[in-house]
């Protein structure tokens, strides 16, 4: 049913898609450590090559009740239920910064349980719901 | 068969499906702008910038879409020697353009007050961004490359390349740590947006689509026109 | 009430913006749009014209060329 032409070309081109989709996925794997945004706690405390003078990020949850206000310089707690991280940060903070909630904090580590942020950033969960709904979830 | 892979059918079947198009637009635009600007709830910690939903995730989807159409076109293409797909994807080009643009700019915009930031060099934003320079890189070939065989092929290989490009758009939440969100409504799965705000949503995804499709018919058309241009010299 | 649709508790200015410039690209994509067919129609009619009262028979027995040139159908 298919002329000659027409089978050479598809035959190239799954060869081509294949050995393309072969290529990118190994070279996202060496990429691995570029690709991701940002660290989590857990994932600073199994890295063996630390670099503390390099700029790096972190995230997580902002654990609860953790926020201290002090003068200009607030210091937190990033967690994400297995390791924490404590952060100082002098500055304001994006709106949406809050106990409970993601956080991106960039900056460079002290030590591994210590952060010095130079910018905050808020990240936000994939729900959306008119606050109303937000106060029943939390009566029951 | 094949009936609609011939040009003259389609054609045909376009002009009589336009005219419906055009009067269900303009009502549709205007309901889906107030209940997006005003009826829709705020969100319980975003406030009022959770509208900008509503113009940002449409336009994302039109244009992850319109790249997978326009690179199975291109394939089809290539393979098959199908004219039709040819000017289809020449005339669905210039709106997924559009629609990428959009939804990076307005996404940024939304970023400013919700994480603190305009651009962020994360995996999702960076490969939309890359996306953006795969539809130039397309309506570049097919317009400044004049031997058509050759654009053909050009092309075939852009869209091999742009369609692991999507798969990295759409899976980067999931795969890696982004400051972006996880996708919030999905086909199969649970979906976590409020009914109040899916509404909305849904109804300016069906204004977009409807403006996609008034400016599909237009392209399409001047396509068709030039192709016959030539074609007079031949009578 | 009727002034927090602009101002949006302090968030107007993303949201509008953001409305506005997807407006202003789908406004701009149409224009161009409707621009490009507009003169390539013009072209078109011009072409035909020029040829002879032959030629223009057989042109619209073909099923594209006479859905072209029916004034009817106009997709603007």
């Amino acid at each position: 049913m298919l002329n000659k032409k027409t089978k050479n070309k598809s035959f190239i081109f799954f060869l081509f898609s294949l050995l393309l989709i072969i290529a990118v996925a190994s070279s996202l794997k060496v990429l691995d450590d570029n690709v991701l945004y940002f660290f989590s706690p857990t994932e600073i405390k199994e890295k063996s090559n630390l670099n503390l003078n390099q700029k790096i990020r972190i995230g997580g949850m902002v654990k609860n009740q953790s926020i201290i206000v002090n003068n200009n310089e607030i210091k937190f707690i990033v967690t994400d239920f297995k390791n924490e991280i404590i952060v100082t940060y002098r500055g304001t903070v994006p709106n949406l910064f809050a106990e409970g909630k993601g956080v991106v904090a960039e900056g460079k580590l002290q030590d591994k349980k210590y952060f010095v942020a130079k910018r905050i950033l808020a990240k936000h969960d994939e729900n959306y719901m008119p606050p109303k709904n937000k106060k029943k979830l939390n009566d029951k | 068969m094949f009936n609609f892979l011939n040009i003259g059918n389609f054609f045909v079947l376009l002009n009589k499906v336009s005219k419906s198009i055009k009067i269900i637009f303009v009502p549709v635009i205007i309901i889906s702008l107030v209940f997006a600007l005003y009826l829709s709830p705020k969100d319980y910690i975003q406030g009022d910038t959770v509208r900008i939903m509503y113009v940002h995730v449409p336009s994302s989807w039109i244009a992850l879409g319109c790249f997978s159409s326009i690179s199975f076109l291109i394939i089809l293409n290539f393979i098959f020697k199908i004219k039709n797909a040819l000017i289809i994807f020449k005339s669905l080009a210039p709106i997924g353009l559009s629609f990428c643009l959009i939804s990076i700019v307005t996404g940024s915009i939304w970023g400013q007050p919700t994480w603190g930031t305009f651009w962020a060099w994360d995996a999702r934003l960076t490969s939309m961004l890359v996306l953006l320079f795969f539809y130039l890189l397309i309506i570049f070939s097919y317009k400044f490359i004049k031997d058509q065989n050759f654009s053909s092929k050009i092309c075939a290989v852009i869209s091999v390349f742009g369609l692991i490009n999507l798969f990295i758009v759409k899976y980067s939440v999931d795969f890696w740590s982004t400051l972006h969100q996880p996708a919030s409504v999905n086909i199969f799965g649970e979906t976590s947006v409020h009914k109040s705000m899916l509404l909305p949503l849904s109804f300016m995804l069906l204004g977009f689509l409807l403006y996609c499709a008034l400016i599909f018919l237009m392209k399409y058309r001047t396509e068709i026109i030039r192709m016959k241009k030539k074609g007079l010299k031949r009578l | 009430m009727n002034l927090n649709i602009l101002i949006m508790n302090g968030y107007g200015l993303y949201v509008w913006s953001a409305f506005i410039f997807t407006f202003l690209v789908c406004l701009i994509l149409f224009l161009k749009t409707k621009k490009s067919l507009n003169k390539v129609e013009k072209d078109f009619h011009e072409e035909v014209k020029k040829l002879s009262a032959e030629q223009v028979k057989t042109l619209k027995k073909r099923k594209i060329s006479k859905e072209i040139l029916n004034p009817q159908v106009k997709i603007k």
